[in-house]
């Protein structure tokens, strides 16, 4: 077939393409012009083409300052910690859903558990604040009618840790356990029934069949999180962060935002995040290339 | 299946790479806002010219009432009428919300076309850093030319304020009182343990343990002896209390100034100061969760439910209608609070800070053709009865002159209380009523609260203006601070928050490590430039 012929039979799915490419060009590729700012000393008045060239300069102060390593570390150790805890749930939700007969039982627990993924993150923390805090959190004022000594959920370091990561379970949850469902409605029901007819009970099929099953979501999911160790979300660290436990909570994203957006550095605020993009992709393409070998699944 | 996957996962990824462009994009889409519908547009019958259009910022506080808004509203219209008509201008109003006003102005300053012709901030860094970076309009001699009256209003001491490396690159707003914080206590809580009013630092946490143990309001143990938060209003009185005397060369060099306030940190005495506030903390005395309350939100509450027994706070905030004291009078019966001059330092003064005698910084973008326009409408505020009518309303309907003083009428008509509700705002160029003495100020200052507050306002007005600190003004702006302020408040918190709340056998070491952390991170950088500039004022 010429390349006409071909263009003019399947005109209408390239067409179709369009809106998508011309959204990432505008609002994704577009904006990369702004990554020279991380090269010049950027000057709003003068506009980033006026502004002049410092070389590695910004580079250098970024990587000369303390709490970039800190705010790297929390990142990190965040994510990492998230990925233990968060990750996992969804998929044990999943499968836990998957096995209840009763269907109307199934679709409320699914829309309770769903519903934290649609409060914005900021009213998560005044939720939070009001639960949990020392002196008039309702938790601890339960602990403490009970005779217990109250727990600093938010002010001790490590406390807040765990309440950061089970209010992340909490918020994400539910909603995670959508991708695996989805999966699991692709397994061969007759494969199940197959193994319950050779006497596989329900621990045994989940192990033989529904988690090979779920293995290329698993594996695409972890991927992508893999890619995301480096960045994180701006507002549930900040929102349930405080003073008290800078020490953990202050990360990557809210050190942008203050030398950014709140002392105007536009210079060092584009280092770091340029800094996040090149190694999530070193991430990514990590794993990537781990999954390849390990499992032979892989998303490139 | 595994194609939607497939899809999500590379949203995902462009999503990762893209991350730095956040701050890029922000920019880009800061130039496609604003833009509002002109309704006057050719309104303008009695001049033949085309009238020019004037944009001035505005805070929003989001506190209109119905019918009207931020950029049309009784005083819009008023100044429309009187200013703009007789000039042939056009006034405009942009709204910037109050609570992220730099964040805020950054961009607009940013968008380079559409930003107002008369922007302001009360953040001096951010005034440095424009214009270090060339960004403003010299106002020096359009000042000469079309500001008489705003700079006869200002005098030559607020006006210095504005001043970047020589130039006149603001107009501060003149300040009609600068004290700034009094303590208050229960009354009644001291009445009952026969307790007198206590007088230094050291009979208050006698007073303080006293409300803990003898429980005084009956809470059964919900008691906060001290309310304390981490809001400068409520921990700069303790802690300037403990700051030691000392030489000027000190004084100038060991203060930082980060954001608008002058911070202790390396005066001598502020280790102490943490000190104290560990011992009361770990005794039981501060609420535990004060490093938590960042907007005094919770003290409010506290204070109004009669959990408090002391606090500081600004000179007149629990006296509003409906603010804590008020609510704490309807929450608990014989509930009373006197407003006290407590902390004493190593001279047996009351020493607290005061404010600069400026307030807001009042620019023009370099970028605004309209500089000559902006100036008049300055000095139009500034002249006549403009800026009086503007703070105080429409006589009869707002307010009595009694003795020279504007008095709120009481009961006024709900039209002649919405219509004040963005007069501050609106009069930019002075922080609080200007009757032409700080005396006459203050008492003005005092009527517009409810009348069973006046008298007790005027005591903590009093208190507010004893033995103040002044703020250290030095001869340039020192740019480590215009560049690691926002830094270094947070950690200056920090400290306070982390050193409060420490194990009293810790406490030495985490100081040291605070320390250390904060010189680090900018705090030597701002401890030098201030010795080197002090030393060029001395050779002067």
């Amino acid at each position: 077939m010429s390349a006409i012929a071909y263009l003019r039979r399947y005109w209408q799915l390239y067409a179709l393409l369009v809106l998508p490419l011309t959204y990432f060009i505008i609002f994704k590729y577009g904006p990369m012009y702004g990554i020279q700012i991380a090269f010049k000393d950027f000057n709003f008045f003068q506009g980033i083409h006026r502004s002049e060239w410092i070389g590695f300069e910004a580079f250098r102060e970024v990587f000369g300052m303390r709490d970039f390593y800190l705010t790297l570390r929390n990142t990190l150790m965040l994510n990492f910690l998230d990925l233990l805890v968060s990750f996992p749930a969804p998929l044990i939700l999943a499968i836990l859903l998957y096995e209840l007969k009763a269907v109307w039982f199934k679709k409320l627990s699914q829309t309770i558990l769903y519903i934290p993924h649609f409060i914005s993150w900021v009213i998560i923390g005044g939720i939070v604040y009001q639960v949990f805090g020392t002196e008039s959190g309702m938790v601890n004022n339960l602990l403490m009618s009970l005779g217990f000594e109250a727990v600093p959920f938010l002010t001790d370091k490590s406390d807040w840790l765990i309440t950061y990561l089970l209010v992340g379970v909490w918020q994400s949850a539910g909603w995670g356990t959508i991708i695996y469902l989805a999966a699991l409605t692709g397994i061969n029901k007759e494969l199940f029934e197959a193994a319950g007819i050779d006497g596989a009970g329900r621990l045994k099929r989940i192990w033989h069949i529904t988690l090979p099953g779920l293995k290329p979501t698993i594996v695409v999911l972890l991927i992508i999180n893999l890619g995301h160790m480096i960045s994180i979300g701006f507002e549930r660290p900040y929102v349930i962060g405080n003073l008290a436990v800078r020490e953990y909570s202050d990360v990557l994203s809210t050190f942008v935002y203050r030398i950014g957006i709140e002392s105007g550095q536009y210079t060092l605020a584009t280092v770091v995040g340029l800094f996040q993009a090149v190694v999530g992709l070193i991430f990514v393409l990590g794993a990537n290339y781990t999954s390849k070998k390990l499992t032979d699944e892989s998303i490139l | 299946m595994f194609r939607n996957m497939k899809r999500k996962r590379y949203t995902g990824t462009k999503r990762s790479l893209l991350l730095l462009v956040l701050i890029c994009s922000l920019l880009f889409t800061a130039c496609s806002s604003k833009n509002e519908p002109n309704a006057a547009e050719g309104a303008n019958g009695g001049t033949s010219e085309k009238p020019v259009t004037l944009k001035i910022e505005v805070f929003d506080r989001g506190n209109s009432p119905a019918g009207y808004t931020i950029t049309d509203n009784y005083w819009t219209k008023w100044i429309g009428e009187n200013f703009g008509k007789p000039n042939n201008i056009d006034v405009k109003y942009v709204p910037v919300p109050r609570s992220e006003e730099v964040e805020k102005l950054n961009v607009l300053m940013a968008s380079g076309s559409d930003v107002p012709d008369i922007v302001f901030t009360y953040d001096p860094n951010t005034f440095n850093r424009y214009a270090k970076q060339g960004g403003l309009t010299d106002l020096g001699p359009l000042l000469d030319e079309h500001g008489p009256n705003l700079k006869q209003f200002l005098g030559e001491d607020v006006l210095s304020y504005g001043q970047f490396e020589g130039t006149q690159y603001a107009i501060p707003a003149k300040r009609s009182n600068l004290g700034k914080y009094a303590s208050f206590i229960r009354k009644d809580w001291l009445d009952k343990l026969s307790l007198p009013v206590p007088q230094t630092t050291d009979e208050l946490y006698e007073t303080l343990k006293a409300f803990k143990e003898k429980d005084p309001g009956e809470l059964g143990g919900q008691v906060i002896p001290l309310g304390m938060t981490i809001a400068s209003a409520q921990y700069e009185p303790l802690i300037w209390s403990f700051i030691k005397s000392v030489s000027e060369e000190e004084r100038y060099t060991l203060t930082q100034q980060l954001g608008s306030n002058d911070y202790p940190i390396l005066l001598p005495g502020f280790k102490d100061a943490l000190q104290f506030m560990n011992k009361l903390y770990n005794e039981g005395l501060i609420s535990k969760d004060f490093g938590l309350d960042k907007d005094k939100k919770k003290l409010g509450e506290d204070i109004s439910n009669g959990k408090v027994g002391f606090f500081s706070e600004d000179d007149i905030n629990i006296y509003y209608e409906n603010g804590s004291y008020d609510l704490l009078q309807k929450n608990v019966k014989g509930a009373e609070i006197a407003a006290v001059d407590v902390y004493t330092n190593d001279e047996g003064k009351h020493a607290k800070p005061k404010y600069a005698p400026n307030g807001l910084y009042i620019m023009i973008p370099k970028s605004s053709e309209r500089a000559v326009e902006a100036i008049k409408y300055l000095d139009w505020m500034a002249s006549g009865d403009n800026l009086f009518t503007i703070q105080n309303g429409i006589e009869g309907e707002n307010y009595t002159l009694v003795d020279d003083i504007p008095v709120a009428v009481e009961n006024q008509t709900e039209e002649a209380l919405n219509r004040m509700y963005n007069a501050g705002d609106m009069a930019i160029i002075s922080n609080g009523k200007q009757l032409g003495s700080l005396e006459k100020n203050l008492k003005a200052r005092a009527l517009q609260m409810p009348k069973q507050f006046h008298e007790q306002v005027a005591v903590a007005q009093q208190i507010a203006n004893a033995d103040t600190i002044d703020p250290v003004l030095m001869d340039r702006p020192i740019e480590a601070q215009t560049k690691y302020a926002t830094t270094l408040l947070d950690k200056f918190n920090e400290i306070i928050v982390k050193m409060t709340m420490a194990k009293p056998d810790q406490f030495e070491s985490i100081y040291e490590t605070m320390i250390k952390d904060y010189m680090a991170s900018g705090g030597q950088a701002i401890l030098d430039e201030r010795t080197e500039v002090y030393k060029e004022m001395q050779s002067k």
